[in-house]
């Protein structure tokens, strides 16, 4: 039951993926009925999925991918939302620009990328990747959902 | 608004019953039956800021405005209907349909490995969409978003709230924690009937004996309940602690928690185990954080009939063990209640913590306890240490 790759060869059953709020996974849709189709341990994956997601801002989206053995066992990981979901409830806006390059779309901070560049740093496939690789990355993301990236906001 | 009366029955009456079911099919949408009444104190005054309902077990003069909310063995509603979708696709787009699906207002997808369809390419992707969501338009938004020509065929299956229920309730089988302690299942006969057995019927709460966490918190209770004490089980879930602590000749227990649903399976697993309301004290306290976004039953807290009769359950040091199995932040943000609720040089345990998050609990709880130890199984652990004698408590 840990969120670590497939190390076994057990048979698989099935793959689940569904989103669940960090810290707020309970025995209720959608967990319940994803799980409970499997026969998974449903308190089992709540008590797991919350203490794996503690250090992440309650309510945030999680994309759960989980690995159903044949014999009623699981494994699963868990990925933070994306770059783009981060920079826009930063910039507290619903959609990119539609024009990004010629339409800015809102303005960040230096900081607020620094931050999310923190929390993503976490994700299990970002961990080899340098804090100023990522930083780098999610400009690069702002830049081309015509968000400007700029040292300070006043 | 009426002010409702919140009472843990432990013995089931059949004209309660007609009145709890009446008022549960209301309560999942008229959250504004319940009073709400939640009285917070700043986060650094003394006591601490939950406000409680009092409600004591097997009240004997049940006044006519009471009702007993808690179902014994219905779970809180949630949409009676969900909608099981399958579709074929190509195995290459799986995925991608998969995530796009997602977007589009599925629940979740579960791609079935045995579903793959010999001799073609295609596989078979089940989706679940909760009611009240347009399963045509959000089909064919996720297949016309990762480039797909056509929308899938699809066919729809109605599945009924139990078919989950039922299934998740099956992983739970006798454990034996340690020797001459089993925690058993309530449709099972207990394997020894010599040993200590703890019999549960879980419902939706947690704590069955199965958890690195709760046989962590159990061994510690095995070890240093000496009998006679008075125990706080913070986040009682089924109240297998604090029914194992009672087992174990400890005099006393209260049992706390966020959640009804974890109080309605703790007092029916107090009857189960033939404990009353001399032993075991359960009540439901507001969360800290409680959150508006949720769908569920709203934190709500109940004023009692007796202002006086609101006392916080954790009073100031009257507890001889403490034991608190949740996770991380509600430990760093309750750490005061906890330290306060104990007497000096009570054993104070904490669990539901992951290894990697050990040195965080310590670094919080360090400067109040000592001796402490760290218990540790696959990959939880649990913090245990006695109350210094010597704090100075603002």
């Amino acid at each position: 039951m840990a969120a670590k790759e497939i190390l076994t060869r057990r048979p698989v059953a099935a793959t689940i993926k569904l989103t669940v709020p960090a810290g707020g996974a309970r025995p209720a849709p959608p967990v319940g009925p994803a799980l409970g189709q499997y026969r998974l341990n449903l308190m089992a994956f709540c008590k797991d999925f919350n203490a794996r997601t503690q250090k992440y801002k309650p309510e945030t989206p999680m994309a759960v991918s989980i690995t159903a053995f044949k014999d009623n066992t699981f494994e699963f990981t868990v990925k933070s939302p994306s770059v783009t979901w981060y920079l826009k409830k930063a910039a507290g806006i619903e959609s990119g620009s539609g024009r990004p390059g010629h339409v800015t779309a809102s303005t960040l901070s230096l900081k607020h990328v620094y931050e999310i560049a923190k929390v993503k740093q976490n994700d299990h496939y970002l961990q080899n990747m340098s804090l100023e690789a990522i930083t780098k990355s999610i400009i690069g993301t702002a830049n081309s959902m015509g968000i400007q990236i700029v040292r300070n906001l006043d | 608004m009426t002010a409702w009366h919140f009472f843990k029955h432990l013995n089931c009456t059949p004209a309660l019953q007609l009145i709890r079911s009446s008022a549960f099919s209301l309560s999942r949408y008229s959250s504004s039956l319940f009073f709400v009444s939640i009285h917070t104190t700043a986060p650094d005054q003394w006591p601490p800021r939950a406000q409680i309902k009092n409600a004591h077990a097997n009240s004997s003069t049940p006044s006519s405005s009471s009702l007993a909310v808690q179902s014994m063995a219905s779970p809180v509603p949630v949409p009676a209907n969900y909608v099981s979708v399958l579709l074929r696709c190509n195995k290459d787009i799986s995925d991608m349909l998969a995530e796009a699906l997602l977007s589009f207002g599925a629940s979740s997808v579960t791609m079935n490995e045995d579903d793959v369809c010999p001799g073609t390419d295609e596989i078979c992707v089940s989706s679940i969409f909760l009611e009240g969501e347009d399963i045509n338009t959000s089909i064919s938004y996720a297949a016309d978003s990762i480039g797909l020509k056509e929308i899938p065929r699809y066919e729809v299956k109605i599945l009924e709230e139990d078919d989950w229920m039922k299934g998740a309730q099956e992983s739970f089988h006798p454990v034996e924690v340690t020797e001459g302690l089993w925690v058993v299942p309530k449709w099972t006969t207990p394997p020894d009937s010599q040993a200590t057995n703890v019999i549960l019927n879980p419902g939706l709460a947690f704590g069955t004996g199965d958890h690195p966490t709760t046989k962590l918190c159990l061994l510690l209770l095995h070890d240093c309940i000496k009998g006679g004490e008075y125990i706080l089980d913070y986040g009682t879930g089924t109240g297998i602690l604090a029914i194992a602590a009672l087992k174990f000749g400890a005099s006393f227990a209260v049992g706390v928690d966020i959640d009804s649903q974890a109080i309605a399976s703790a007092s029916q697993n107090a009857t189960l185990n033939n404990i009353g309301p001399d032993k075991l004290q359960l009540h439901l306290i507001a969360s800290q954080t409680s959150s508006s976004s949720r769908d569920e039953w709203p934190f709500s807290v109940v004023e009692g009939k007796n202002a006086s009769e609101i006392e916080t359950v954790t009073h100031k040091e009257k507890y001889d063990l403490v034991i608190a199995n949740i996770l991380l932040t509600p430990l760093l943000n309750l750490a005061h209640q906890i330290i306060f609720s104990a007497k000096p040089g009570a054993i104070i345990g904490l669990s539901g913590i992951l290894s990697e998050q050990v040195e965080n609990v310590l670094q919080n709880y360090s400067p109040f306890l000592e001796g402490i130890e760290v218990s540790k199984m696959d990959d939880w652990a649990c913090v245990s240490g006695r109350k210094r004698k010597n704090i100075g408590i603002c």
